[in-house]
């Protein structure tokens, strides 16, 4: 075990290189000048000149490049080019408002997920089963903005049962106060293709050898399905919520801007608009980081949930 | 015995002040921006949102009279307006005495009071290319001694605050004085910009590398609780000097300049609602970063915001045509609208290998394509109706505009048309037109990737339709834009501009030369334009600058250079409960201004 997780975190580098250098050559290929905007509305090619220096995308990109590489090995990715905030505050403080929201999303996703899915299992093909699915996908097919937009005139600005907006600096008070209705936009739109895809990995789980001798053995519906059918449809479905683990790290960009929460979603789009480079470097490092990671973890729970997978 | 009573009557008037204090509800103001603040060191500002903070944290030595219109300079942290000679080039600057610093540890619970040197190390600052300022540009050439200063640090990295230049002369503790190199009678303005706030020495030193986290300001508020880009808390400046709220009534902008014979009607109620009262009377000032229009939109609804500023695709909700709904009315709403001292307006780079040139063809080409823009289209369709027609290059309540001014681009597709007939621009066989020599012809506009730019290409599109042109689209990052637009790379683009100043100058200059690769987008270079421009940077605002503004405008006009299109009108929507508003077109924030009535806001 101890030989699998080093040859894997031994992996992990090559990989993380490549990002590194995709990123770094997609931002100074396409990525914008800053320092045009940075200048202001009267600037001289003098100024720009100064900014450019000062920022040091005036060296060569070798020497940008080893620069990006020490600040990823130093964890420091410097000052915000538009703000002078230090990036690393930017994470630390805006990490807290976006985890606020779609960790209880995510849990109370895959709950409701996996609770319908094992539902419309039971009766597959039933009025059930078909009418929960058309709604999946009529739900899936309107935008999250859609429903940003009405949820928030019909909830909270006509009946009034939330906040239109707002953030504070209590955890339970953003929880049971302004994190509700977002949450449950969010719910909304991410519960359908979680719907459709666990009810797959179940129904394919249904159909099996074991689960038939089971039933043959008298075993009870109930037991079936919440113990052999969802331990074994467990594995794709642990896969899929890993996989999902590092979106935590950019936020939910149109939840955080129309509830006007301080997320780190919406201080990514806007680097990208600014072409603040070192927020932008620091959230595709920390994303691919936490994509590898997620990953291998997930290779780690197989063996937890089924104990035939061999890790070496 | 006398003096028992004596402590006793102390200390119950001290229970009374007490209790009438605690009685006395906080006053809180709940405001909106639309974008997120960039820090409060007013030297690295460049952003709206952040000046209308700093215009309450920080005073300049000037600012603009709250109701006059057109706007007027009035002294500010100065005691009096500066005394100008020699022909504009000297300025004297006398400060208020006993104007101190908001409350900072770094004062060690010393007041501090605000004199000329902060004032001098303040313009300094600006040069410094370590602050890399935006707003450099107001004083960079100008003042006798500080450029070199600036030189001088770019080659040794230190700039050093401890020089002594000719142009930045202490006369005494409140007095300064400003030796330009050249006349510049507008140089009061630069003055007047919240960036220009007065800060003290020990304060940046202190937190260096951090100061736009510690603003201390000499203005009516400080900076409370702050979550960055979230919500932003304003205090009263406990050091704040007695000031009293008195300004005069201003002219009504539809009868004439004159406020004594033409008082504007609305003015009447601010005066009645704020004359005498102590500034600020405002506690607490709670400002939410809330960048959807729609969550402001409707937040306001709820009460929960007493101001905001009504984006473009809700007006129609809110108005018809230039007055509130009734439904708002009968909910007390106020509606303030103004016109924005800003300019939309069309260039074509002047040094394109197919569009630019002076030749007659080039010319006639470019006026044609600006004569096929349907501005009442775009004011209609993109603006929804909250624009106007402007084609003068200075906007109304600029100083130097001109609204009789009739332009000669003006929406004609026929005209458009029979002009490029007479040029030799032919149509091919695939029905769009070829240039004189044959060539093909297309028209390369640049938008940015936003929605509303998507709707500009649609229009675009349409209008060289009207002249049978090729359109081409040319999609950029807003950065990339203004990368390509200062190396002479546009060949067409809608820009725009809003004053910095209320001088027609901050406008003019936009087509100015020697400003190529700065900000003069149309790569316009005709030395007979300069010319009469540079006779205008001598002169004060008079009818003779504004003969010569119109013949600049006129040039630009005939030359195919640009087509000022539109002036955008801002609409502001305030409570009821909220007193003494006026909306200002070129005050970022007049929030210490104001006063709530708190018994008209509805209970929670």
């Amino acid at each position: 075990m101890i030989a699998y997780l080093i040859r894997r975190i031994w992996q992990m580098i090559p990989t993380l290189l490549g990002v590194v250098l995709l990123v770094f050559f997609l931002f100074n290929w396409v990525g914008g000048d800053p320092a045009y905007v940075l200048a202001g509305k009267m600037a001289s090619p003098e100024d720009i000149a100064n900014i450019r220096h000062q920022l040091g995308i005036d060296r060569p990109l070798w020497e940008q490049l080893w620069i990006f590489i020490r600040q990823i090995v130093s964890g420091d990715f410097g000052d915000s080019w538009s703000t002078h905030e230090p990036v690393s505050q930017i994470f630390r403080t805006r990490l807290g408002p976006s985890m606020t929201l779609l960790i209880p999303l995510m849990i109370l996703e895959t709950a409701v997920a996996v609770l319908m899915a094992l539902l419309v299992s039971a009766f597959r093909g039933s009025l059930l089963d078909r009418s929960l699915m058309v709604a999946s996908t009529m739900v899936m097919s309107i935008s999250l903005l859609v429903y940003i937009i009405v949820g928030q005139y019909v909830f909270a600005s006509v009946l009034g049962w939330f906040p239109v907006k707002g953030w504070s600096q209590q955890l339970s008070q953003n929880l049971t106060t302004y994190a509700v209705l977002p949450v449950l936009l969010g719910l909304l739109v991410s519960v359908a293709p979680s719907l459709r895809l666990y009810r797959t990995f179940i129904l394919d789980e249904v159909g099996q050898d074991y689960v038939r001798t089971a039933r043959a053995k008298g075993v009870s519906e109930t037991r079936i399905l919440w113990v052999h059918v969802l331990r074994n449809a467990g594995i794709p479905i642990v896969t899929n919520l890993l996989m999902g683990l590092p979106a935590l790290l950019t936020g939910a960009f149109l939840l955080e801007r129309f509830f006007a929460i301080p997320g780190i979603g919406r201080e990514i789009i806007l680097a990208v608009e600014r072409s603040d480079f070192p927020i932008i470097k620091a959230a595709t490092v920390y994303v691919a980081m936490a994509t590898l990671v997620a990953n291998l973890l997930g290779d780690m729970l197989y063996r937890v949930l089924d104990p035939r997978v061999n890790l070496d | 015995m006398i003096n028992h009573m004596a402590k006793r009557l102390i200390i119950l008037l001290g229970c009374m002040v007490s209790l009438a204090y605690a009685a006395t509800p906080e006053k809180v103001l709940h405001l909106e921006l639309s974008a997120a603040e960039t820090g409060f060191d007013p030297v690295a500002t460049s952003d709206l949102n952040t000046a209308a903070i700093e215009q309450q944290l920080f005073e300049a030595l000037l600012t603009y009279d709250y109701l006059a219109r057109p706007v007027r300079l009035i002294p500010r942290l100065a005691a009096t307006m500066p005394v100008v000679t020699d022909q504009g080039k000297t300025w004297v600057f006398t400060l208020k005495k006993g104007v101190y610093f908001c409350p900072d540890p770094v004062f060690k619970g010393q007041l501090r009071e605000a004199t000329a040197q902060d004032v001098v190390y303040t313009i300094m600052r600006f040069m410094d290319p370590k602050n890399r300022s935006p707003y450099k540009f107001l004083v960079d050439g100008k003042i006798i001694g500080l450029d070199e200063l600036g030189d001088e640090a770019r080659k040794s990295g230190h700039f050093n605050y401890n020089a002594s230049i000719a142009g930045l002369e202490v006369l005494d503790r409140y007095t300064l004085k400003i030796r330009l190199k050249t006349t510049d009678y507008n140089f009061s303005h630069a003055m007047a910009q919240p960036m220009y706030g007065i800060v003290a020495r020990e304060v940046i030193e202190s937190y260096a590398g951090d100061t736009a986290s510690h603003p201390v300001g000499t203005g009516p508020y400080r900076l409370g609780r702050w979550i960055r880009s979230s919500l932003i808390e304003l205090e009263k400046n406990p050091n704040f000097r007695h000031e009293v709220w008195d300004f005069g009534s201003g002219s009504d902008p539809k009868l004439g300049s004159d406020p004594k014979n033409n008082p504007d009607p609305a003015d009447a109620r601010v005066i009645a609602q704020m004359k005498g009262k102590t500034i600020p009377q405002i506690d607490r000032i709670d400002i939410q970063v809330i960048e959807e229009s729609q969550s402001a939109w409707l937040s306001f609804g709820k009460g929960e915001l007493d101001m905001i500023g009504l984006a473009g695709q809700f007006a129609p909700m809110a108005l018809t045509g230039d007055r509130l709904k009734p439904a708002l009315i009968q909910r007390g709403i106020r509606l303030d609208r103004l016109i924005d001292p800003s300019i939309a307006y069309y260039f074509i780079n002047q040094q394109d290998p197919v569009l630019g040139g002076m030749s007659r063809e080039r010319i006639a080409l470019r006026r044609a394509i600006f004569m096929a823009q349907n501005d009442e289209e775009m004011i209609r369709v993109i603006h929804k109706g909250q624009a106007f027609r402007n084609a003068y290059p200075i906007p109304d309540g600029v100083e130097g505009s001109d609204p009789n001014y009739r332009s000669v681009l003006n929406y004609n597709p026929r005209e458009a048309n029979h002009l490029l007939d007479q040029m030799g621009y032919a149509k091919g066989p695939d029905g769009y037109r070829r240039l004189p020599d044959g060539k093909p012809l297309s028209v390369r506009y640049t938008t940015s990737l936003s929605s509303q730019d998507r709707e500009l290409d649609e229009m675009m599109k349409k209008s060289l339709d009207r002249l049978s042109i090729h359109f081409e689209s040319e999609k950029l990052k807003f950065p990339e834009i203004i990368k390509a637009e200062r190396q002479c790379r546009v060949q067409m683009r809608l820009s725009g501009w809003i004053a910095d100043y209320p001088d027609g100058d901050n406008f003019m200059q936009l087509w100015y030369g020697p400003h190529i690769h700065e900000n003069n987008g149309s790569c316009y270079q005709d030395p007979v334009w300069d010319r009469l421009y540079e006779k205008t940077l001598t002169m004060p605002a008079s009818l003779q600058r504004d003969t010569i503004y119109r013949q600049l405008a006129r040039l630009l006009e005939l030359n195919g250079v640009t087509k000022v299109s539109t002036s955008h009108i801002r609409n502001v929507l305030s409570q009821p409960w909220l007193l003494g508003y006026k909306a200002h077109p070129i005050l970022p924030s007049v929030w210490s201004y104001l006063d709530i009535d708190d018994t008209q806001r509805p209970k929670p």
